[in-house]
């Protein structure tokens, strides 16, 4: 059992007599010293792993758990995308599945005890065409049946929710109606991450940054090393020394495929970056979340007034987590073609982060067939809206070596038996 | 109208005395000259203070006077975020000041400075939790602080350009060491696009010595003779692979901004050094200023930065300001050599300016001035963006370049220190280096272009890198004092912030950055990451070099959406016909990128008459691709559902096309048009994708098949004849085409001369559900087909249908349409088409999915007629399971046919209710429910096509 810490709780009232008394606070996580066994190893320190390990402690009562990451907590995707969230999906699975995560970021603030700023603002989905807006009709059509609140809206009204969008016919792409899913908003994306891991570090997760796994080590399996189907994983070898632990949990993004194949379960993921930038701050003038899946774009404003940009995937596979210029220019120009009041904004600073996508855009998850690797990965452009629920479920399907219903169809199974998830037609741009 | 900073006319400066301006601060009218930057202007005027900061709303001056410094954004007019250390004055600017409520002067949200010992780095995560219904109302509290000028949102577009360059070599920054190697390179024979940042070339030669600027004229006739095109006011923002760099060009005589997009062989990183603020308690007190500040205030712009000044000076840049202030008459009190062992504790002042100093020796210093020289910031953006990972010398106290790429060269104070002439030395050496490496580049790349001339005489030797580096001068490392003071100015962070962060476990460079947004502002961390990094490592008690530094991300200085965005240029697509459309009273429609007709007035009419007499459609839009080759039937084969080896000449055959995972991506018909020569047509909102997917087939799966594609999308105009009366209509314009019954048959396709025109093609085919043909014509004949067509078929009841009326008969026909009565779900099978999928075929895309999907459920598409014949059920209505809210399917296409005076539909349900007959629950978007039957046939009308086939 991990040695659990006290947690000095977040309150006005704390920051008051820290403030008086000149104290400054704890450390948020401890820096614990590397065991040799765990019970369980998570791989990422992402909202994933880190909700996992959470979840695993709290839920499930096993805190001998260690996360590692190559890096920093939050340095992979948790920390680079756009931080959109909604749940107005298509599929009953997808509904199910994102309503619930939706549900967990709507109580985090309270639940973890730190403010992770979710703020509700409304997600429009514009269409600019007339099959685009059958699309939205259909979305809509089908979340009021599964009572999410999503509904079809004309121009006018859009108007008055984002009046910086420009709703005249004789545009290139006018706007002829949105989805609008009010429940839909933006988080803080690192604050949920940091609240994971000082809540996973007070149940006694050790967390472990800096400390890169180089090898999967397994044993009994058909393949080289023991690796493979019908072998059993038995632990870590990291660049800060080998962890024995029966139960390794793979929580990557990026370079998920790999690690998987040093368990010798491929994985069939391809890896792509999704850039993503940000502009100079002005005073707030976007309120909600709007999206147009014809233009590529989706733009939300910060609180601090910066608008946050993100397209879609690019279309080579690569590792490179470079920005481009061509990037920078679509963006713009379709960003214009929106809101052609804004060329006078200014872009700070790009980035890019990789999303491992697979054939039905939908995740893979639950154990694989290597007794104790468990895979929490293919989260291609939507992981961080799933953190949560998929660090509960994860942690259930760990606890209890099973597949909880909730992520039944995102098995590693499907692809061999023919069951994909039909999640594509929402998510290709589904931000 | 006095300016009561001004200095006497000096030979140094850049302002114009003959050429005054007036212009308009807070509603304040002022005077200032030309050349001035806003904030000279400003402060020449007597005014010091021009902003107020983020979290505390304190009184802010100059700081450092260049485009980075963070207490100078103002709005212009509708411009936000405009850098009055950088931005030159412009007759009748209204500028005001961002951020502050009411005014400048008197800020009411300067109360939060009060608050501040509870406002610590990131304090709003620990609270606003609860009640959680009351976030929101704190969320717009805190909005409302959003740092920033105001975005008006009528602000018009204005004029953009974008040009492309491909220099030989591209040089960032002119200063001497840039100008030099700009210079250098040119006289080597290499085309040079030398960039700079600032509205002068020249650097710190600019505000140095008399000699100095000399020497800087010099440099810039030397450059100018040896034909190097010279952009000032613009940035090389960013350095992407292979050399793809953007420079904005903010000094375009026309365009408001332009984009540069140049592909260089070598880029010349000559970025010169940023100077860095020291942190110390009241550090941000107005009338602190950095060396470079002031010279350039004092010998540029004429302006007096004070009347009494301490100086802290740990290097030469201090020590010049000394003498510039002696000279422009400030009284210099105390000169604190941090070269020694002495340095700043702490300034305090009034809420508006600086009043002493104290320093380390226990003296405290009146003055309404504080001048700091503790160090430089080496720019290394853009050698960040080659790849380069910079280290930190302690010796020097700044960071180094590495090991750029051959192709990205350092020079000038980034690389090292030296006097002017041993700068410029290392940018001639440099300089020489870029274009005998640019010369090797394009040798090498005439030498691989298959359709360049000989290229003449051998591969020169690419040069290896010989220049003596510029030596590295001794600088103490002073990042903070023994007090504590701002960090980040632009986001209020201070030293006891990070420590308290770091001590809190946000001890990584990154973690610390992420929770208390140092280096998050407008200047991205140029004044302020080394300080940031700096005290990080003295809060975990380590070096600089142990702890690491960010990655500069493009861009290097922020770029206007505008100049990104150029003249927004969104092509839409027209047909040849189109302007007869325009012509005759069409109601256009937006599908994809094209424009079509959706009706021309009345689509009712329009069915009726095709179905009784004879209609024309313009259907260019469709994708159309030439596909020659032997190896066409083994594409087709692969890309088909269906068999496609055994098509003879003069057939024409259908096919639906799968992804790899099974749902439907196209269909559409292909005819064979010779032994090795085919035309694919494509739905027209596919035609892009199946390009590419047939492209990506041929280039990367079977690259050894010798198929030849050509899309001839735009080249064709394509034209739909149906009705009874279509073969009489066509027989008129062809001669040499037998249009009888048994010679052409329904898919079958035949070539020839239509209205004369040669080349054109004719298939039979049958989308309508008439008798009907489809001809396309080369492109520029379009037109003159299409009068042809309804001058000989005026007596015959021709007349025009738009994408409306066909619409309505195909649904009347039963014709799925791919992408409407499909979906990103819809496999193959959900069509009904079972019988097109061949499952004997060796391989096809999607092949192994779809056999699965016949093994499994999958909603079916199936021909619905409400019970009540007026009702006409909106797309996307959900289909339910009787009594549930359970979802069994939804309408896809619905319309009132004119032809049967009755509502028909395309549904997709599941199995279960696919049987002909089952009667539906059908929920209305007004909520109420209705029934519906499952008809037998897709086909509403004519299931036999017996019309179709007459």
């Amino acid at each position: 059992m991990g040695k659990s810490s006290k947690l000095a709780r977040y309150s006005a009232a704390g920051l008051f007599w820290r403030g008086i008394r000149k104290q400054s606070w704890p450390r948020v996580w401890r820096q614990p010293a590397m065991k040799s066994t765990y019970d369980v190893v998570i791989i990422g320190g992402g909202v994933h792993g880190l909700a996992t390990a959470f979840y695993l402690a709290s839920n499930h009562g096993i805190n001998d758990v260690a996360v590692v990451d190559k890096a920093y907590l939050g340095s992979g995707g948790s920390g680079r995308n756009t931080a959109i969230v909604r749940s107005n999906y298509l599929t009953p699975e997808g509904v199910a599945f994102y309503d619930r995560s939706l549900d967990l970021y709507n109580s985090m603030s309270a639940d973890l005890n730190i403010n992770v700023m979710f703020s509700e603002r409304g997600h429009l989905t514009l269409a600019h065409t007339d099959s685009a807006l059958r699309t939205m009709n259909w979305r809509a059509e089908v979340n009021k049946l599964q009572d999410i609140n999503s509904s079809l809206i004309a121009p006018e009204e859009i108007k008055k929710l984002a009046p910086s969008l420009d709703i005249s016919t004789d545009t290139r792409y006018p706007i002829l109606g949105a989805l609008y899913h009010p429940p839909g908003g933006t988080i803080r994306h690192d604050a949920v991450v940091w609240g994971y891991a000082r809540a996973a570090d007070s149940h006694g997760v050790d967390l472990h940054q800096q400390t890169e796994v180089l090898d999967i080590l397994c044993e009994g399996g058909e393949g080289p090393e023991g690796k493979g189907a019908g072998g059993r994983v038995i632990g870590v070898r990291t660049n800060q020394g080998d962890i024995h632990a029966p139960v390794v949990v793979n929580c990557t993004a990026g370079w998920a495929s790999q690690l998987s194949n040093m368990a010798g379960v491929r994985l069939p993921i391809t890896t792509h970056p999704l850039q993503a930038a940000v502009t100079e701050p002005t005073k707030t003038f976007l309120p909600t979340v709007v999206v147009s899946g014809s233009l590529h774009v989706y733009v939300s404003q910060t609180d601090r007034g910066e608008l946050v940009f993100g397209a879609s995937v690019d279309p080579v596979a690569t590792y490179d987590q470079r920005g481009t210029l061509q990037f920078t220019e679509e963006l713009a120009g379709h960003v214009l073609e929106l809101m052609p009041g804004l060329s006078k904004m200014r872009l700070m600073r790009q980035w890019a982060g990789l999303c491992d996508m697979t054939p039905d855009y939908s995740p893979v998850m639950g154990p694989t067939q290597v007794d104790g690797y468990f895979v929490d990965v293919g989260w291609g452009t939507y992981g961080f809206k799933a953190g949560p629920v998929s660090g509960e479920q994860m942690a259930a399907s760990v606890a209890n070596n099973n597949l909880p219903e909730l992520i039944a169809p995102f098995a590693l199974s499907r692809f061999t038996e023919g069951v994909l998830v039909g999640e594509k037609g929402a998510a290709a741009v589904g931000h | 109208m006095i300016m009561s900073n001004r200095l006497p006319e000096s030979s140094s400066e850049v302002v114009d005395r003959s050429k005054p301006i007036r212009f308009d601060w807070n509603g304040k009218k002022m005077k200032g000259f030309e050349g001035d930057t806003i904030a000279s202007a400003i402060l020449a005027n007597g005014d010091h203070i021009l902003s107020r900061s983020l979290k505390y709303h304190r009184p802010r001056g100059v700081l450092t006077h260049d485009f980075w410094d963070p207490n100078l954004m103002v709005q212009v007019g509708d411009e936000p975020n405009v850098r009055a250390g950088h931005r030159r004055l412009e007759a009748g600017m209204k500028i005001s000041a961002q951020n502050v409520w009411p005014s400048l002067k008197f800020d009411a949200k300067a109360a939060n400075g009060i608050a501040g010992r509870f406002l610590t780095a990131g304090f709003y995560y620990k609270t606003f939790m609860k009640p959680a219904r009351l976030w929101p109302v704190y969320e717009k509290v805190l909005a409302r602080f959003a740092p920033g000028g105001e975005v008006d949102l009528n602000t018009p577009h204005g004029y953009h350009d974008k040009r492309y360059a491909h220099p030989d070599v591209v040089v960032a920054g002119a200063g001497p060491a840039g100008l030099a190697a700009a210079i250098a390179a040119a006289q080597c024979g290499a085309s040079v696009l030398l960039v700079e940042h600032e509205y002068e070339v020249g650097g710190h030669l600019l505000w140095g010595t008399d000699d100095d600027r000399a020497a800087a004229a010099t440099l810039l006739a030397q450059a100018a003779a040896a034909g190097v095109e010279i952009l000032t006011n613009s940035t090389v923002t960013g350095r992407y692979e292979d050399n793809w760099l953007g420079i904005a060009q903010r000094s375009h005589p026309i365009a408001v901004e332009r984009l540069i997009k140049a592909r260089a062989k070598v880029l010349v990183v000559a970025a010169g050094l940023i100077e860095r603020p020291y942190v110390f308690q009241g550090n941000d007190l107005p009338g602190v200023m950095t060396s470079g500040a002031v010279s350039r205030l004092i010998n540029m712009y004429g302006v007096k930065p004070g009347k009494c000044a301490v100086v802290l000076a740990a290097n030469e840049s201090g020590d010049q300001a000394v003498e510039d202030l002696k000279r422009a008459d400030v009284e210099v009190a105390r000169v604190v050599d941090a070269r020694g062992s002495t340095t700043v504790n702490c300034a305090k002042g009034s809420r508006t300016r600086i009043k002493s100093v104290e320093v380390s020796d226990g003296s405290s210093i009146d003055c309404d001035l504080l001048v700091t020289a503790v160090g430089w910031t080496a720019p290394t953006s853009l050698l960040n963006m080659s790849g380069d990972r910079p280290v930190y010398d302690a010796a020097a106290a700044r960071f180094f370049p590495n090991s750029p790429p051959d192709n990205v060269l350092a020079t000038g104070g980034i690389t090292g220190d030296g006097s002017r002439d041993e700068l410029i030395a290392h940018g001639r050496a440099t300089g020489e280096l870029a274009a005998g490496r640019a010369n090797a580049a394009r040798h090498r790349i005439q030498a691989a272009t298959a359709s360049a001339a000989a290229v003449a005489g051998d591969e020169p030797e690419y040069p290896s890198d010989n220049r003596a580096p510029l030596t590295r001068a001794d600088h103490p490392e002073l990042h903070r004092s023994s007090t504590h003071g701002l960090v980040d100015y632009s986001e209020d962070i201070s030293s006891k912030d990070l420590f308290g962060a770091a001590a809190e476990g946000f001890d990584s460079v990154e973690l610390l950055k992420r929770f208390t947004t140092a280096t998050m502002g407008p200047s991205q961390g140029k004044l302020e990451t080394v300080n940031t990094v700096a005290i990080l490592a003295e809060a975990r008690a380590e070096t600089i070099e142990q702890v690491g530094t960010t990655v500069w991300r493009p861009p290097y200085a922020p770029i206007s959406l505008g100049a990104l965005g150029g003249r927004v240029f969104e092509p839409v697509r027209v047909s040849s016909i189109h302007p007869w459309h325009e012509a005759n009273g069409y109601t256009p429609i937006l599908a994809g990128q094209w424009v079509r007709p959706e009706h021309y007035g009345d689509p009712h009419a329009e069915v009726r008459n095709t179905r009784t007499n004879v209609g024309i459609t313009d259907v260019t839009p469709l994708g159309k691709l030439d596909l020659q080759g032997p190896d066409v039937p083994k594409l087709l084969s692969q890309l088909y559902t269906n068999k496609w080896m055994k098509l003879p000449v003069g057939g024409v055959r259908y096919g639906i096309m799968c992804a790899e995972d099974g749902v439907v991506l196209d269909d559409g018909v292909t005819a064979r048009l010779g032994e090795d020569h085919y035309l694919m047509t494509t739905t027209s909102s596919g035609a892009g994708g199946v390009w590419n997917w047939v492209e990506n087939w041929l280039q990367t799966e079977h690259p050894e098949w010798q198929v030849h594609v050509t899309p001839l999308t735009t080249g064709l105009t394509s034209i739909n004849i149906a009705g009874p009366n279509s073969r009489k209509l066509l027989s008129r314009l062809v001669d040499c085409i037998d249009l009888g019954p048994g010679a052409f048959e329904y898919m079958q396709v035949r070539t020839g001369t239509i209205a004369e025109v040669d080349n054109c093609i004719v298939w039979r085919i049958g989308f309508t559900g008439e008798l009907s043909y489809e001809i396309h014509v080369p492109s520029g004949h379009g037109l003159h087909v299409w009068n042809a067509l309804l001058e000989q078929g005026e007596d015959l009841g021709v007349a025009p249908f738009g994408l409306e009326a066909q619409r309505i008969m195909r649904l009347e026909k039963g014709h799925f349409i791919v992408g409407q009565d499909t979906d990103g779900l819809s496999k193959a099978p959900t069509t009904g088409m079972i019988s097109l999928l061949k499952l004997d075929k060796d391989d096809w895309a999607g092949k192994t999915e779809v056999a699965w999907a016949l093994e499994d459920d999958y909603p079916v598409i199936v021909a619905v007629q409400p019970t009540d014949p007026k009702i006409v059920p909106e797309e996307a209505c959900q289909i339910l399971r009787d009594g549930t809210r359970e979802i069994v399917g939804r309408i896809t296409s619905s319309r009132h046919s004119p032809t049967l005076e009755r509502s028909v539909c395309l549904a997709q349900v599941s199995r279960e209710f696919a049987v002909a007959g089952t009667t539906l629950t059908v929920l209305l978007a007004n909520g109420e429910r209705i029934n519906a039957r499952v008809m037998e046939h897709h086909a509403h009308f004519d299931p036999e096509g017996e019309r179709l086939r007459g």
